[in-house]
């Protein structure tokens, strides 16, 4: 990537229950934190780029940009995407055309103001003529869970491997939460936990395959290359963040197991990052279920399609926080995933970044990778709806 | 909270389930759509609209749905999933409807993908009471159980007829019963009303008569339990069933509801016919629909006396000069100030007379109408082959038949009540269709409704050769709908529960 925009420092809060707190309080302490950690201040901010799903309609609050600048008492130019990785996508390109060269993107959702409403917000938003037929933002996920053992055939003995994938995945995430202070659920859960809850609600997926709703925020500074060198000594770098949009409605797709716009976005991150696929072993996906973790590995070509459960179960026996494929150790989700970190919409792919920048640095605690594993790359997977759209970032340690 | 131009814009495609399909790539889409994204520019004006409303769709995927979002919770538990059409080419999500899911029971999800199902007109979801009813036709259930498929086929008409007369018909009624007394009575899904109802058994009458709904140039429905107290229930059946021609998104085609308790869809039977009868129109068909989600107040509250008769349906009749199946020899129309049964504006349930309903009001209006009708007529009750009565319990029609002298093989056919329940402005329409679905050509019916308030229409009807042709054309005649072994029974909490509604 040319005049390749650099990660400077990253800043989260606690994702969870956040009653007491205004969502403004929120970001603050989000900047604050990538603030400290790089040295920068606001004052030194050219631009901010914003995201939020749905804030207009949990908290009635329009505009933003205009209690960002309250806050800040900025003035500067601010735009508000609905997902991070819109935020950051926007952000890269602004740098990269030299228009600035040092920005805040941001994040933050505050859903538990609205628990009340808030499925029916999410599917209404999701698909307005799936939510009118009667669907729940569960639905789509059960239904492609079947489409995807329909057509591999997957069955008998086989079946049951699949449902025991499907709840290791969060038996993993939530593993690696116990490791990540700002998780919302720093607790460890047991496959026949994820099965039981399938059971009494009587259907294939259950309450822990489902990211919760949270509260949070996420922020970075995002700076050029040159400044980066400049300011911090461990800069990551954005070596490149693509997107492709698919259907709002899910049933109309051609194909019912797959997110189209995931393959289609990493296809063209790898094209424009030049980053030998083999070498990815650090990855966030977006485990809005588990479900949706096991088709991502298929989408974003870690291995075959219709064999990712099969690699899961075989190598999730044994608890190891990895999967390996093809001989491949490859960690997701470290930071406990959206199943256990938690899944405030517009915040969550900040907290994705701010996962793979801390692993890349080596700054990521008692959650850092094994000392054989040092890789020099990691990519985070941003879905918007039920794949609707797909964000596909890959950061890297160096940049050619 | 709603948006009328939502639910207005919602409707109009979703009631009718209308798509579009690319006439230079063949690529189908639902909702309506001036370009093809395949062709783009050049399939500007080449894009040909459909809909889905009289088709059948495979069930490709479903899943349980048990906790539903916030509109949908009245409905408990549903079975949702994809539906796919014309062979895959169009696949829309849908909710099967009519189904009360035990929660004791394993549900096997796999042995009811690739079933047939066809679309049903429902409430969409709930919305508060002073809100516009929100509908859809994305409800399904499956083609193999009460609701059979039935294609809707335009037939050329073969012979015109000199006097106006009926020329198809529909009826129907929800697959729930109740069962007490020692009789059934028709319980509608939560979903239904008498809105859905009418829509419903208007579709039916269409397949019936293979009558091209364009023709149509007024239909009229009457209703007691319009869930609108100002809205007529004849405009949402105008639309959903394109009466009239379409004209961007109106229909050339008059709508009125009308009311008059009971008689108010027998009342305009004649309007009906005359209409068609006048000379120098282009009104080739109108329709009169009855239709009432019959009310009563709970049992032991003041009127819940009627609780123990009050079913569910509507019939529809198309009325026209061509291909008639029953001509209309006469009628006679009666009509005093009686208050045996009123409902106050705002009030949920009607009022009932008490034995006031007997003799001074039922009675007296119905054996007036049937006997002048027959003195007009130069008829005797022996020349009459089928005498229908209104019925809002089982003993009334008994009575009131044998005292004009009608032996019981004359009124046995038209009795429903003991199956369907008083259906109000549905109840004797629905008893002339069951005895047109078993009558012979050249037979004289005389039907006699009661509408409380009060007043009597009655009719003779003399039946057709071409009865028997159109009677192939309906699977959903009254028999088949009475004796269904797809029925299903409830207790009285849920009939309670479903009749009230969304």
């Amino acid at each position: 990537m040319q005049n390749c925009p650099a990660i400077v420092a990253v800043g989260r809060t606690k994702f969870g229950e956040h009653y007491g707190k205004e969502p403004e309080k929120l970001i603050e302490e989000a900047w604050l934190g990538a603030s400290r950690e790089c040295g920068i201040e606001r004052k030194d901010l050219q631009a901010c780029y914003i995201s939020d799903y749905f804030l207009p309609i949990t908290n009635k609050l329009g505009l933003e940009e205009g209690f960002l600048s309250e806050l800040t008492e900025l003035h500067v130019p601010m735009e508000v995407t609905r997902s991070f990785s819109a935020a950051l996508k926007t952000a890269c390109h602004a740098i990269q055309a030299g228009i600035y060269d040092t920005v805040l993107v941001g994040g933050i959702e505050k859903m538990t103001d609205r628990w009340d409403k808030i499925r029916d917000d999410l599917m209404l938003l999701e698909d307005p003529w799936s939510y009118y037929a009667g669907g729940t933002p569960e639905v789509n996920h059960e239904l492609m869970l079947r489409a995807y053992i329909k057509k591999y055939g997957i069955k008998g003995e086989n079946l049951e491997k699949l449902n025991v994938a499907l709840a290791q995945i969060a038996v993993k995430n939530h593993v690696n939460a116990t490791k990540n202070p700002n998780a919302q659920y720093q607790r460890s859960i047991t496959v026949e936990q994820v099965i039981k809850a399938r059971k009494s609600s009587r259907k294939s997926l259950g309450l822990f395959d489902f990211a919760p709703i949270s509260d949070g925020a996420s922020a970075l500074i995002l700076t050029s290359s040159k400044k980066a060198k400049k300011t911090v000594n461990n800069p990551i770098y954005v070596l490149s963040i693509t997107s492709a949009t698919d259907y709002l409605d899910y049933p109309a797709r051609e194909d019912l197991t797959h997110f189209t716009a995931t393959k289609l976005a990493m296809k063209k991150a790898l094209q424009t990052s030049m980053v030998n696929p083999a070498g990815l072993q650090l990855l966030e996906l977006y485990d809005q279920s588990t479900v949706m973790e096991m088709i991502s590995l298929e989408d974003l070509g870690l291995c075959q399609e219709g064999t990712a459960w099969k690699h899961i179960y075989e190598s999730c026996q044994n608890l190891q926080g990895y999967y390996e494929i093809n001989g491949k150790k490859i960690f997701t989700n470290t930071n406990g995933g959206l199943k256990a970190d938690g899944n405030p919409l517009g915040a969550t792919g900040g907290a994705q970044i701010f996962e793979v920048v801390k692993q890349l640095q080596g700054n990521a605690g008692e959650r850092q990778l094994p000392s054989d594993i040092q890789p020099q790359y990691g990519c985070s997977l941003e879905i918007e709806g039920f794949g609707t759209k797909s964000y596909v970032s890959i950061l890297g340690r160096n940049h050619s | 909270m709603s948006s009328e131009p939502i639910e207005r814009r919602v409707s109009y495609l979703g009631d009718r389930l209308k798509i579009s399909r690319c006439t230079i790539c063949g690529k189908e889409y639902f909702e309506v759509r001036d370009y093809c994204s395949n062709c783009g520019r050049k399939s500007y004006e080449k894009m040909a609209l459909a809909d889905l409303f009289f088709d059948k769709g495979t069930l490709e995927l479903c899943t349980l749905v048990n906790e539903p979002t916030n509109k949908f919770t009245k409905l408990e538990s549903y079975v949702y999933g994809v539906i796919s059409f014309h062979n895959g080419k169009i696949r829309v999500p849908g909710r099967l409807t009519d189904q009360i899911i035990k929660d004791d029971k394993p549900l096997d999800l796999t042995s009811l993908e690739g079933k047939e199902v066809v679309p049903r007109f429902r409430r969409r979801y709930m919305v508060n009471k002073s809100d516009v009813i929100p509908t859809i036709s994305l409800a399904f259930t499956f083609a193999d159980e009460y609701y059979p498929h039935q294609e809707y086929k335009v037939i050329h008409p073969t012979k015109e007829y000199k006097l106006p007369g009926i020329v198809g018909y529909g009826v129907y009624s929800s697959s729930f019963r109740i069962q007490e007394g020692g009789i059934e009575r028709a319980v509608p899904y939560i979903d239904e009303d008498s809105m859905t109802a009418a829509v419903e058994s208007g579709k039916l009458a269409l397949i019936h008569a293979g009558v091209d709904s364009a023709c149509v140039g007024k239909v009229y429905v009457g209703s007691e339990s319009n869930p609108y107290a100002v809205k007529p229930i004849a405009s949402k059946v105008a639309q959903v069933l394109k009466l009239g021609k379409e004209d961007e998104d109106t229909q050339s085609v008059d709508a009125v509801d009308t009311e008059f308790a009971c008689k108010a869809a027998t009342s305009m039977f004649k309007d009906a016919a005359a209409l068609v009868n006048y000379p120098n129109t282009d009104v080739e068909y109108t329709m009169v629909i009855g239709s009432d989600n019959s009310q009563a107040a709970p049992r032991g509250c003041p009127g819940g006396e009627l609780d123990l008769f009050v079913g569910y349906g509507g019939a529809a009749f198309l009325f026209g000069k061509k291909d008639v199946i029953a001509e209309i020899e006469g009628w006679y129309s009666c009509t005093s100030d009686t208050p045996d049964f009123w409902r106050r504006d705002g009030e949920p349930f009607p009022m009932h007379g008490g034995r006031f309903t007997g003799d001074p009001a039922y009675f007296k209006h119905v054996r007036k109408a049937a006997v002048k009708l027959m003195d007009k007529l130069h008829l005797k009750p022996s020349d009459i082959n089928y005498f229908v009565p209104h019925q809002p319990n089982p003993a009334f029609p008994t009575k009131v038949a044998k005292d004009i002298g009608f032996k019981e093989e004359q009124y046995k056919s038209a009795l429903i009540v003991n199956k369907f329940g008083n259906t109000y402005s549905g109840c004797s329409p629905m008893g002339l269709a069951a005895v047109l679905d078993v009558a012979k050509p050249e037979e004289l019916i005389l039907v006699v409704s009661y509408g409380s308030g009060a007043g009597s229409d009655s009719y003779v009807l003399r039946t057709t050769s071409q009865l028997l042709e159109k009677r192939e054309r309906q699977k959903m005649t009254v028999r088949y709908q009475a004796e269904n072994p797809h029925i299903k029974y409830v207790d009285y909490t849920t009939y309670r529960r479903l009749k009230l509604g969304m």
